[in-house]
């Protein structure tokens, strides 16, 4: 139904404006026929809603209009994540996620001319200073102290010509809210919420940021970075647990190299590399701008060529080659901790495309989500061994075969071994029959339910259309999934636990509490 | 209504803003720096907006049933969902003192511990084969019920619902089991430093015991029963205490019915809580490090009592706060994270609550090597707060960003609904939001000065680091304020209460323990023994794996003690000198945890021969603990406890032959604190005195440890060096 909308190519502002009366005209007359009625709700309606447009860029724009208030959300979704970091750069990609709010050549500066020059210095300086402390033991310790010196001070040169966040202070004053961006292994992210009136600001501000940023605050940012770090990672039993998990699971894919980077790494950027990072994957066939809420679609299409229209192409982006060979045998992951005991484990599983999937999101809702799933049940309820319980798939990633994840946390003074005993077993019942029929009637009904319910968030619908079109290649493929889950049978369970939740498969991960 | 009247106005206010920011920097303010002339001007500013289009404004239907139920219905036709959010006007600060966590077990245990109709799995059952959810708690100040499910489900969820708050059984399983999973979350309460942190400021600013700032303890929650719950249930949760708010895809007048139908004939009857004590707020200042060795970055805290959503002032604070704390422009984010990359985490405010004071502070988090220099850099913008008038820049992203995204404080039928009914339970008028909307509009920046010098007792200030001091850039005490050391171990669950002190018990006790130290040897055999040293191989349980590894205690009496492990890793050295412990390995010297060092003290009070050996000038008194059984044993007890009446050990002795068969006692485990069990065995004759060559200690059942000893010898020859620090 969605396809009367065109996503041919734009070759010209006029023949635009003519597709966007074509698709204005459509749009209302669908609009029409989809007048809300109570309990007559029908998926299909709503999906006829969105509509999308492809620019001679390649940047496309999806559109779900919805009027219940005068607010609207838009996601610019970026088709780069933590696993496409450079080698020797873990955590790049989330760098340059803080570094898009430093604004351009206009937002963010007095004087960028001056400016220019200042971060120049600054940058030749840092380059001097890590090509020193780059010498190991044999760098010059005197030389090392004075390259440092003169960083700061050309640091504190470039501090002048900064006006602080004004970007972020432009969003703010405008009333936009949830100012905020994520980086994953898949995927950047930047949103916010606006005021409907202030679309075509909301555009002009994300052209801005994507079309020529300024690195200002470079290695200002870095440090802040350095502090996410610790505080995620560094400063946290569990968040340490699944950093090694995750490097155990993985030794070729780079999902299992650290989202957020290594603390040495961190240090070591320079601005050259971050721009060449920059220049390979935000280029406008990389990237996708959704907008949810009380707007024209026409005028998102129609700021989206103003601002984002002369935007040159880049080149198209291949997938990572790399293919997490299969794993030889169980691996196991202790993380010494003062932190109280964490048990988890991970299967390895395909990625979002594979027919598999919907058999696997059924097997781990059935597993581990409620209070009526089979871990739960037995380790929280039965034996109180644990307090609680969850399992998870597409883990830390969808775009490339990742995990499925199942987790425990120790009641106190309970062992991970006792734990494991109590998951392990309960997952090899799973492999001994099919999932009765009336079992597999409950996770469809969770699924139906758990489907319309998210689509009542804004932000959280524009994600979502984003990473479908983005990684499934169509954002349609969202309003499959019900499909798919309502496919799966019994016995699909009993094959897809029988087929990858073996030992050989697996990695375990456990805290282990230690005195500090 | 009020929405109309927001929209309308939107524009215009917009327009003077603009105007009176202008008039506001020629007249106020040469301090601002000419770079700050805004950059965007030449292309964001040129950007005409459109007018905002009109809010429907969700419109909500107050209805009170006979029985004092007052019920708030919005209807909302965009997707075929129903939900129901009820508000409990009872919370935890109502908890007796030696019952904290009484409100949130009930809270948890209404909704799992089943009713008089279904069992708390059938609940579970019922509402998650459709997806439906239904959910209680209590917090601080109120509790809440609520559910959601496809509007399908709306009468399965409110019949649910119902029954929960109406006739809730508290089956004592399910309270057994959120015992369990509050017992779990204070054992993990410090493993979140940011939130501990927060947590540690709130008892400064309110002190220990207040009930906006105590925690459940271990011993808290073992002493609440399924009565009091009962109790609490029956008290406070009755329809004169209950709002309740349901939105969704239904038709007013049914959803109206159907509420009848399951609260309507609800007659109970109970109290009106109390309202939450006052704040008896005592203006002094200090530092207060809590040590955390295991973290390299430091949570920082500084501040003091905060205001009332009440107060007269609480609109220019709202303006005070964005430009000091809030959000993406405030002068914390920008300074202290932006331009200096101190922190990733920053921010602060003069915080409100509706019923009690909120807590005015700065908090940062940095690494901890520049502990003093972001504290420096944190309480550097309280002071810019009092000497640097806002900028128009500033002044714009307050005031604007407040009136410009003030739609989005109606953007959802929940948050509309909900409101209203916190406003109702508070007395709050219904259009008090837009009342806050005028004044703030109206702000000046002398308002925003004169409000930080009045709110910002700079003079006044509370400092809480929590990290580790060892890595600090200097002392707390540059601070120029006595810094206390705020310990944040987590207490030990009390000792049994069955202990009855008499002197009829405490001679009796001491009866037992005389004739079991000649069971073994005699208590003069005892006394001569002034050191020792047993070797022998200890096996530790690591997770799934078992790791033997031979180890050497020597003990020097009364209380000075070397543990020799061979480790995979090499020679480890665990060593307490009477006062202080240190642990030695790979040439690296590691001072023990106080609490740890501790702990080995009373590790070596609690063996057999410091026991016998100082029957007549124990510190602990033995009090008889009545007869049990233990493995296949029949067996007297004996508690040894301090002056303070706390147990060190509760020993096990044969009823025949008056051979320790095991002990128990509160010590440490490789996870922490725990209730430790510990089995003797293999008794072995040593220069006429009969000891245990095996020592195995288990914790909820399972063994973690044992000792099996090849070799023991009394009265060493303690080297003069065993005891000196490296």
């Amino acid at each position: 139904m969605a396809n009367f909308i065109s996503t041919n190519l734009i070759s010209s502002r006029s023949e635009l404006n003519k597709t966007h009366l074509r698709i204005f005209v459509v749009a209302i007359l669908a609009l029409a026929l989809v007048v809300p009625q109570a309990n007559s709700f029908d998926i299909k309606d709503f999906e006829n809603k969105i509509v999308e447009r492809t620019l001679e860029n390649g940047l496309r724009i999806i559109v779900l209009e919805r009027r219940d208030a005068p607010v609207a959300s838009l996601v610019t979704y970026a088709n780069v994540g933590s696993s496409d970091d450079p080698k020797g750069f873990t955590g790049m990609a989330h760098v340059f996620e803080h570094m898009a709010f430093k604004g351009d050549q206009e937002i963010g500066t007095n004087n960028y001319a001056k400016e220019k020059i200042a971060i120049e210095a600054e940058e030749e300086a840092f380059l001097a200073w890590r090509s020193e402390r780059n010498k190991g033991s044999l760098a010059d310790s005197v030389k090392l102290v004075n390259l440092e010196k003169t960083f700061r001070s050309a640091q504190d040169e470039c501090d002048q010509y900064v006006v602080t966040n004004e970007l972020g202070n432009i969003i703010e004053r405008e009333g936009f809210v949830n100012l905020n961006a994520f980086t994953s292994m898949d995927q950047t992210c930047y949103l916010y919420n606006f005021p409907q009136n202030k679309l075509e600001l909301a555009i002009m501000l994300e052209a801005a940021r994507f079309s020529n940023p300024v690195l200002r605050e470079y290695h200002k940012e870095v440090d802040v970075v350095k502090e996410e770090r610790r505080m995620r990672i560094e400063s946290s039993g569990i968040g340490k647990l699944i950093e090694e998990w995750l490097s155990a699971s993985f030794k070729a894919h780079p999902y299992g190299i650290s989202g957020v980077g290594h603390m040495s790494d961190l240090g070591n950027y320079s601005r050259e590399e971050a721009t060449a990072f920059f220049k390979k994957y935000y280029v406008p066939n990389n990237l996708c701008l959704i907008v949810v809420g009380d707007v024209n679609a026409k005028d998102v299409f129609k700021f989206a060529e103003k601002y984002f229209g002369d935007l040159p192409k880049g080149d198209p982006i291949e997938l990572i080659h790399t293919v997490e060979p299969e794993q030889l045998g169980e691996r196991r992951v202790v993380v010494e901790d003062p932190a109280q005991p964490f048990w988890l484990v991970g299967y390895h599983v395909p990625n979002s495309q594979h027919a598999d999937k919907p058999a696997l999101d059924a097997l781990v809702d059935y597993l581990g989500n409620g209070r009526t799933s089979l871990l739960y049940k037995k380790l929280v309820k039965e034996t109180k061994k644990a307090v609680n319980v969850g399992a998870l798939t597409g883990f830390p990633g969808n775009k490339y075969p990742g995990m499925a994840a199942v987790y425990a946390v120790n009641a106190k003074d309970v062992s991970n071994a006792e734990v494991e005993e109590l998951v392990l077993g309960e997952i090899e019942k799973l492999k001994e029959a099919p999932l009765p029929e009336e079992e597999m009637e409950k996770i469809r009904a969770r699924a139906k339910a758990s489907f319309i319910n998210q689509l009542e968030s804004r932000v959280g619908m524009a994600i979502q259309l984003g990473s479908y079109e983005m990684i499934a290649g169509d954002w349609r493929e969202l309003f499959r999934e019900l499909d798919r889950i309502n496919s799966v049978t019994g016995d699909d369970i009993q094959r897809v636990a029988k087929k990858y939740f073996t030992r050989k498969n697996r990695t375990i991960a456990v805290i282990e509490t230690v005195d500090s | 209504m009020i929405y109309r009247e927001m929209t309308r106005k939107g524009i215009i206010v917009k327009t003077i803003m603009r105007l009176s920011g202008v008039v506001a920097i020629t007249a106020l303010s040469i301090l601002t720096l000419p770079c700050a002339a805004l950059a965007d001007q030449g292309r964001v500013e040129e950007l005409k907006f459109p007018r905002l289009n009109k809010l429907q404004v969700p419109e909500v239907d107050k209805i009170e049933l006979d029985n004092g139920i007052r019920l708030y219905i919005v209807e909302d036709h965009s997707l075929p969902l129903f939900n129901i959010s009820i508000r409990i006007a009872a919370g935890s600060y109502l908890n007796p003192a030696e019952k904290v966590g009484l409100a949130g077990l009930t809270g948890q245990v209404l909704r799992t511990g089943g009713t008089s109709k279904w069992s708390g799995d059938e609940i579970d059952e019922r509402l998650e084969s459709v997806g439906a959810t239904a959910e209680t708690s209590i917090g601080l100040v109120s509790g809440n019920a609520f559910g959601g499910g496809l509007i399908e489900y709306s009468d399965l969820v409110l019949e649910t619902l119902s029954e929960i708050l109406r006739n809730p059984s508290f089956d004592q399983e399910k309270i057994d089991l959120a015992k369990t999973q509050t017992r779990a979350g204070i054992a993990r309460r410090n493993d979140n430093p940011m939130q501990l942190a927060s947590s540690e400021f709130s008892k400064i600013i309110y002190g220990k015991e207040s009930p906006y700032a105590r925690q459940t303890e271990y011993a808290t929650i073992d002493a609440v029963t399924r009565a009091d719950l009962i109790e609490f249930h029956k008290k406070y949760i009755h329809p004169s205490n209950l709002q309740i708010a349901v939105w969704g895809d239904f038709k007013k007048n049914d959803i109206i019915k159907d509420l009848k139908k399951y609260f309507g004939d609800w007659k109970a009857t109970g109290e009106t809580a109390p309202p939450p004590p006052e704040v008896d707020y005592d203006w002094s200042s200090g530092v207060h490090y809590a040590p955390k060795t295991d973290v390299n970055q430091s949570n920082i805290y500084i501040g003091h009592i905060g205001g009332l959503v009440t107060d007269e002032d609480y609109p220019t604070r709202i303006v005070m706060n964005n430009i000091f704390g809030g959000g993406f422009g405030s002068r914390l984010f920008n300074n202290v994270r932006s331009r200096e990359g101190l922190a990733y985490a920053t921010g602060g405010r003069f915080d409100a609550n509706v019923t009690y004071p909120g807590r005015f502070f700065g908090f940062a988090s940095t690494k901890s090597e520049t502990t003093l220099k972001a504290i420096r850099a944190v309480k550097k913008q309280m002071e810019s707060m009092i000497t640097e008038p806002p900028t128009e820049a500033e002044m714009s992203r307050s005031i604007d960003g407040y009136l410009n995204s003030f739609v989005f404080k109606f953007d959802t039928r929940s948050e509309v609904v909900n409101r209203m009914v916190t406003y109702d339970a508070y007395g709050i008028p219904a259009d008090f939001l837009n009342q806050i909307k005028d004044k703030v509009e109206k702000v000046t920046p002398e308002q925003v000065v004169e409000q930080a010098k009045k709110d910002f007792q700079l003079d006044k200030l509370h400092f809480l680091v929590v990290g580790n001091g060892a890595d600090f850039d200097g002392s707390l005490e540059e601070l120029g304020l006595p810094v206390d050391t705020v310990d944040i171990s987590i207490p030990s669950p009390e000792s049994d209460s069955d202990i009855e002190n008499t002197p009829e018990n405490i001679e009796k006790g001491r009866a037992l323990l005389l004739a079991a130290a000649k069971a073994t040897g005699g208590v003069d055999s005892y006394k001569k023994i002034k050191s020792y040293s047993r070797s022998g191989n200890l096996t530790m349980s690591m997770g799934p794996q078992l790791m033997t590894m031979s180890a050497t205690i020597m003990v020097e009496l009364p209380d000075k003690q070397v543990v020799t492990i061979l480790t995979p890793g090499g020679e480890m050295k665990i060593v307490f000198d009477g006062s202080q412990g240190w642990q030695t390995m790979g040439g690296k010297t590691n001072p023990l945890p106080e609490t740890e060092a501790q702990s080995s003290k009373k590790d070596m009070a609690r063996s057999l021969i410091a026991i016998f050996g100082s029957l007549d000038n124990s510190e602990y008194t033995p009090v008889y603990g009545g007869s049990g059984e233990e493995s296949g044993h029949s067996v007297e007890y004996v508690y040894l406890i301090d002056e303070a009446g706390d147990e060190l050990i509760k020993l096990a002795l044969d009823a025949t032959t008056m051979i320790p068969v095991s002990s128990h006692f509160f010590g440490t485990t490789m996870a922490g604190p725990a209730a430790i069990d510990l089995v003797y065995g293999d008794f072995t004759e040593v220069d006429g005195i009969k000891i245990p060559f095996k020592e195995s200690k288990s914790t909820g059942g399972k063994q973690f440890q044992e000792l099996t000893v090849s070799e023991m010898k009394l009265n060493v020859n303690v080297p003069a060096d065993a005891f000196a620090k490296p």
